[in-house]
């Protein structure tokens, strides 16, 4: 069982840890903005860190869906943070974050909230991913979201909307099974790990750059994508569906609120290694 | 820009802040779940976020009070930027405005302090310029500023604010006689002007006395050093800070004015 593809994500409570002992890993993930500052101590950390591992840059605040547009500000910052810590992957989400506000200023909602699946928004998201490739050089990967609530009208299919954006940009996908998984519960459906194969069997092969995996919590009458539990066994099987599909892909396994010891997540990291095979 | 899209996202985050939803496929009940999962993302980063960059305010206030105005603050003065670390910029101000918060009259004071305190820990990595402090020697103090290390930061306030944030840091039998001679500062009242510095990676408060504190006025507006040296007046002992200022890393280096780099 190897770990060469499987990476967790670093984060606070394990840096000491996780630094002073690296375990057997594939790679590292941070969210990109919680590294944005001119210096300190986290950026110190990811720093040593990189001297350990590759380290992938996962974004979840460019909002490349806003139809306010992007900021300026934001992508001067990870350019910034790409040139130093030269990582193995960069991603974001197929979310819009910004928004004018009656008085006109352009707010962030800090979340990743969802577009609608139309060729308005998938020209928007195109050109906005083109964007930022053209100034960090380097093609970005775009996740997958759990949305809470849909637009009505949605004229495209999600697998086709990503695979057209991928055709479009140049971009690649980052396929979340988590997402998928949360997004099928919430729709009712009557098989959710059926639901997750069918997305996963519309869309190309050779978009899907990273997959993602995580625990869920359900809230009253819709499934919460918390990131605070060990994965749920169908999400596992979607995982394994898409890795059988895909080929040899990296799987990072995110855990971002209640944060268990270091050991859970490296418990978990090793049954996504026993996927690969 | 994509009207109809521009349109959808508008009401969708009006939506989240309370409005009536429109355009989704989810209706009634389950349209108002997924809306609140929304909200409550929220209003857990903003109380995420704040107490990350206030904790004396939140210690001063209690958790409950504290979450409660973090989600207000959260809707009166919305993130602009997509890092959360640069939010909060205005909060002093609209705590000192906030008509709930009368009991607490240095609070906002005491929000200044934490907030610089949590600039200067995300401020660039700096050591001090040795070489540059030989210009003190060699160079007209006219054609001279100092430079603080990125991030440095007074704050000057009619309140105890450094005894008030270390009190709060504090536990045991520590905190209680600091608390004593709290509430006697309290009273007076007896204010406190304070230098946020930067010890490796952690912001350290340095309480300064009036002089020192003129003085740190004087270097942060880039005031030359003749000018600073005339304006701060008697009392200021400029060998004793330079002294403190290397060994407690105020000091970044000893810089040309722009006029003198032009000439």
């Amino acid at each position: 069982m190897s770990t060469e593809q499987v990476g967790i994500g670093l984060r606070q409570p394990h840096y000491a840890e996780l630094l002073s002992r690296p375990p057997a890993l594939g790679f590292v993930e941070v969210h990109s903005e919680n590294f944005f500052a001119d210096g300190g101590a986290a950026l110190a950390v990811l720093h040593e860190a990189r001297g350990h591992y590759p380290v992938s840059l996962h974004g979840v605040g460019l909002g490349l869906g806003s139809a306010a547009g992007l900021d300026p500000w934001h992508l001067d910052r990870l350019a910034r943070l790409v040139e130093r810590i030269e990582p193995v992957r960069v991603s974001d989400h197929a979310c819009f974050a910004r928004a004018a506000l009656p008085g006109g200023d352009v707010v962030h909602a800090n979340d990743l909230l969802p577009i609608a699946f139309s060729e308005g928004s998938l020209a928007l998201m195109a050109s906005h991913v083109g964007q930022v490739q053209d100034r960090l050089k380097r093609p970005l990967l775009i996740e997958n979201l759990s949305a809470y609530v849909t637009f009505s009208g949605d004229e495209i299919a999600e697998p086709e909307f990503f695979a057209r954006l991928c055709a479009r940009s140049g971009c690649g996908m980052l396929l979340d099974v988590n997402n998928l998984m949360v997004n099928a519960l919430n729709a009712g459906a009557a098989d959710p790990l059926a639901a997750c194969r069918a997305f996963i069997d519309a869309l190309p092969l050779g978009i899907v750059g990273e997959i993602h995996v995580a625990g869920y919590s359900e809230a009253g009458e819709i499934a919460i994508d918390d990131h605070g539990s060990r994965v749920r066994p169908a999400v596992w099987a979607a995982c394994a569906h898409a890795l059988r599909r895909f080929g040899a892909l990296p799987v990072l396994v995110e855990w971002d609120t209640a944060v268990p010891p270091l050991e859970v997540l490296l418990d978990e990291a090793a049954r996504a290694a026993a996927l690969h095979g | 820009m994509d009207d109809q899209e521009v349109r959808r996202q508008q009401a969708l985050i009006a939506a989240i802040g309370g409005a009536p939803p429109i355009g989704l496929r989810e209706t009634g009940a389950r349209a108002a779940r997924g809306l609140e999962a929304y909200r409550a993302h929220a209003e857990a980063s903003a109380e995420r976020a704040l107490r990350a960059a206030l904790p004396t305010v939140q210690a001063l206030l209690g958790d409950e009070l504290f979450a409660r105005l973090a989600r207000e603050f959260w809707h009166a003065q919305p993130p602009l930027r997509g890092d959360l670390g640069e939010w909060g910029d205005g909060v002093a101000a609209w705590l000192q405005a906030h008509p709930g918060l009368t009991p607490w009259p240095y609070l906002a004071d005491c929000a200044r302090l934490d907030l610089a305190c949590h600039r200067i820990e995300r401020a660039a990595d700096a050591a001090l310029d040795a070489a540059s402090l030989s210009r003190l020697e060699s160079a007209d103090p006219a054609q001279l500023r100092l430079v603080l290390m990125p991030g440095a930061a007074l704050v000057r306030s009619r309140w105890p604010i450094v005894a008030i944030r270390q009190a709060h840091q504090l536990t045991g039998d520590d905190a209680e006689r600091a608390f004593d001679e709290l509430r006697g500062a309290i009273a007076l009242p007896q204010g406190e002007d304070a230098l946020v510095a930067r010890d490796g990676w952690r912001a350290v408060v340095h309480a300064l006395s009036p002089s020192e504190a003129a003085w740190t006025e004087l270097v942060l507006g880039d005031t030359d050093l003749a000018t600073a040296l005339e304006r701060v007046g008697p009392g200021f002992d400029f060998a004793h800070w330079l002294q403190r200022a290397i060994r407690h890393q105020w000091l970044s280096a000893v810089a040309r004015t722009s006029s003198s780099r032009e000439a």
